[in-house]
C-alpha cells in the first residue's frame, strides 16, 4: 500500500479527532462552535473533489449521497454531544432518515423502509419512553435542567485519541484498496440478475408468463433457465400458444421485472432459514427477558404465601389484630 | 500529500469505497460516544449507532457484488438491535429505580479494579 495514503488519512483523521475533542469537552459554546466548523471543513475538503463532479452532468445520485452521508455524521456528531438525552435521540432519528437514504440509493428499497419503521418507529420510541421515565425532576440547584453526568463527559481527549486511531486505520484500509474493490453492477447485470431468480418464484413466474402471453404454455427444457437473453440482453419466455404447434418468443418488459422485495424474501427463505427460526427464538426471548426484568419484585413473606396458596395461617395473630385475627385465612 | 489522495481515489463517482468510508466514520462516532458519555441509555443509542453503520456496510457490500445476502443479514443485525434495545432498556429501567441515577459511573463498584 502506498505509504502516502496512510499519512493522509492519518492527517484528516487527527484533524476530525480535534474538531471531535472541542465539540465533546464541557465549557464555552464558542469552541464547541470552532470545533464544528473545523469538522465541517474537513468533510469539505474530503468532498470537494466530488463536488467538481457533481457540477457535470448526470451524476445526480452523487449529489444526495453527499448531502445524505453529511446530514448522517453530522447528526451523529450531534447525538453524542449533545448534553440532552431526548435530544440526542431526536438526532438519531436524524441520523437514521439519512442512513435509510443512503441504502435507498444502494437500490435496497425494503431495508431502507424496514430501518425507519423498526428504528424511527419503534426502537426510539421506546429510548423516549425510558428517557421520559428516567427523566430527574427540577432541580432548584440546576434550573438547566441538565444532569451533571450529562454535561460533562468522561475523558473526551482520550476518546477522540482512540476514535483516531480507529477512523486512521479503517480509512487508510478502505483507501489503500479501493481500486481492487468491486466496481457497481450496471443496471442491466442488475436486470439480468433478478430476471434469473424468476425461476425460484414460480407463482411468480406463472403470474408473468399470463400477462405476456394468456393461455399459453411455457417451453423450458431440462436443466435450462426459463428465462432466457438476447444478444443485447433483452429477456424472454419461449412459449407454445394455445392454438398452435410453433412455438415463440415472447419479450418480458421490465415491469415484470422481481421486485426488491420478493427478492430478498426469497433470500431470506431459501438461504438463511435456520438463521430466521433463530432470529425469532432471539426476539422471544428478549420478549421474555423484558417482562421478567420489568417485573415488580415482591417481597413475600411465609403467612402471605401461605395464604396466597390457600392454606391455613401459622403462627400466632399479632395482638392489636383483636378478633378478627384469621381474616379471609381460611375462605377457600 | 493531500493532492496524492485526490489523484489516487476517484471521486468522480460513488464507490463501495465512500460508503465504507460513511459507515466507518459512523462506527467510529458511535465508539466514540459509547466511552465518553455517561449517561446509559445515551451509551446504548450509541451501540445502536454502530450498528447503523454496520447496516450501511452490509448493504453496500452487497450491492456492490450484486448479491442479497447483505441486505438479509441487516434484516439480523434489526433483529439483534431490537432484543438489545429491549433488554437494555429493561435493565435500565431497573437500575434506575435503585439508585435514581442514569449516571453510569454510580455503578462503578460493579467493576474488579
Amino acid at each position: 500500500m502506498d505509504p502516502s495514503l496512510l499519512y493522509t488519512s492519518s492527517v484528516v483523521s487527527i484533524v476530525g479527532a480535534v474538531s471531535l475533542w472541542m465539540m465533546l469537552r464541557s465549557g464555552r459554546t464558542s469552541i464547541k462552535a470552532v470545533g464544528a466548523v473545523i469538522g465541517l471543513g474537513v468533510f469539505g475538503w474530503f468532498v470537494s473533489n466530488a463536488g467538481l463532479a457533481i457540477i457535470g452532468e448526470e451524476v445526480a445520485p452523487d449529489a444526495f449521497f453527499l448531502i445524505f452521508s453529511l446530514i448522517a455524521i453530522a447528526s451523529a456528531v450531534r447525538v453524542i454531544s449533545h448534553p440532552v438525552p431526548v435530544y440526542s435521540a431526536l438526532y438519531f432519528v436524524m441520523v437514521v432518515i439519512s442512513s435509510a437514504a443512503l441504502i435507498l440509493l444502494l437500490e435496497a428499497e425494503f431495508i431502507a423502509f424496514a430501518l425507519i419503521i423498526v428504528y424511527a418507529g419503534a426502537i426510539l420510541i421506546t429510548y423516549m419512553f425510558v428517557l421520559m421515565l428516567a427523566q430527574q425532576s427540577s432541580d432548584p440547584e440546576n434550573p438547566s435542567g441538565r444532569a451533571e453526568y450529562d454535561v460533562n463527559p468522561r475523558e473526551p481527549g482520550a476518546a477522540a485519541v482512540v476514535g483516531f486511531i480507529m477512523l486512521a486505520l479503517l480509512s487508510s484500509m478502505v483507501y489503500g484498496g479501493m481500486n481492487s474493490l468491486p466496481a457497481a453492477p450496471t443496471p442491466e447485470e442488475v436486470a439480468k440478475q433478478s430476471w434469473q431468480k424468476l425461476d425460484e418464484l414460480p407463482l411468480k413466474r406463472d403470474e408473468v408468463l399470463e400477462k405476456v402471453a394468456p393461455g399459453a404454455s411455457l417451453q423450458v427444457g431440462e436443466n435450462e433457465a426459463s428465462v432466457k437473453f438476447h444478444e443485447d440482453g433483452r429477456p424472454y419466455f419461449v412459449v407454445l400458444p394455445p392454438d398452435s404447434n410453433q412455438t415463440v418468443e415472447v419479450e418480458l418488459p421490465d415491469d415484470y421485472l422481481p421486485s426488491n422485495v420478493e427478492l430478498v424474501g426469497l433470500d431470506l427463505i431459501a438461504k438463511f432459514p435456520v438463521s430466521l427460526e433463530l432470529a425469532g427464538i432471539i426476539l422471544l426471548m428478549a420478549m421474555f427477558g423484558a417482562v421478567i426484568l420489568a417485573r415488580r419484585q415482591m417481597e413475600l413473606a411465609e403467612d402471605e404465601l401461605r395464604e396466597a396458596a390457600g392454606m391455613a395461617k401459622i403462627g400466632f395473630d399479632h395482638p392489636e389484630a383483636g378478633g378478627s385475627g384469621d381474616r379471609g385465612g381460611q375462605t377457600p | 500529500m493531500m493532492m496524492q489522495l485526490a489523484q489516487s481515489v476517484d471521486f468522480s463517482t460513488v464507490q463501495l469505497g465512500h460508503y465504507l468510508i460513511t459507515s466507518s466514520i459512523l462506527f467510529t462516532l458511535g465508539l466514540v460516544g459509547f466511552l465518553t458519555r455517561r449517561n446509559m441509555i445515551v451509551m446504548f443509542l450509541c451501540t445502536e449507532l454502530m450498528f447503523q453503520a454496520a447496516a450501511i456496510a452490509m448493504v453496500a457490500f452487497g450491492r456492490y457484488h450484486g448479491d442479497l445476502s447483505g441486505q438479509v443479514f441487516v434484516i439480523f443485525i434489526l433483529t439483534v438491535a431490537a432484543a438489545e434495545a429491549a433488554l437494555a432498556l429493561g435493565l435500565v429501567v431497573l437500575l434506575y429505580r435503585r439508585k435514581e441515577t442514569l449516571n453510569a459511573e454510580a455503578w462503578s463498584e460493579l467493576s474488579e479494579i
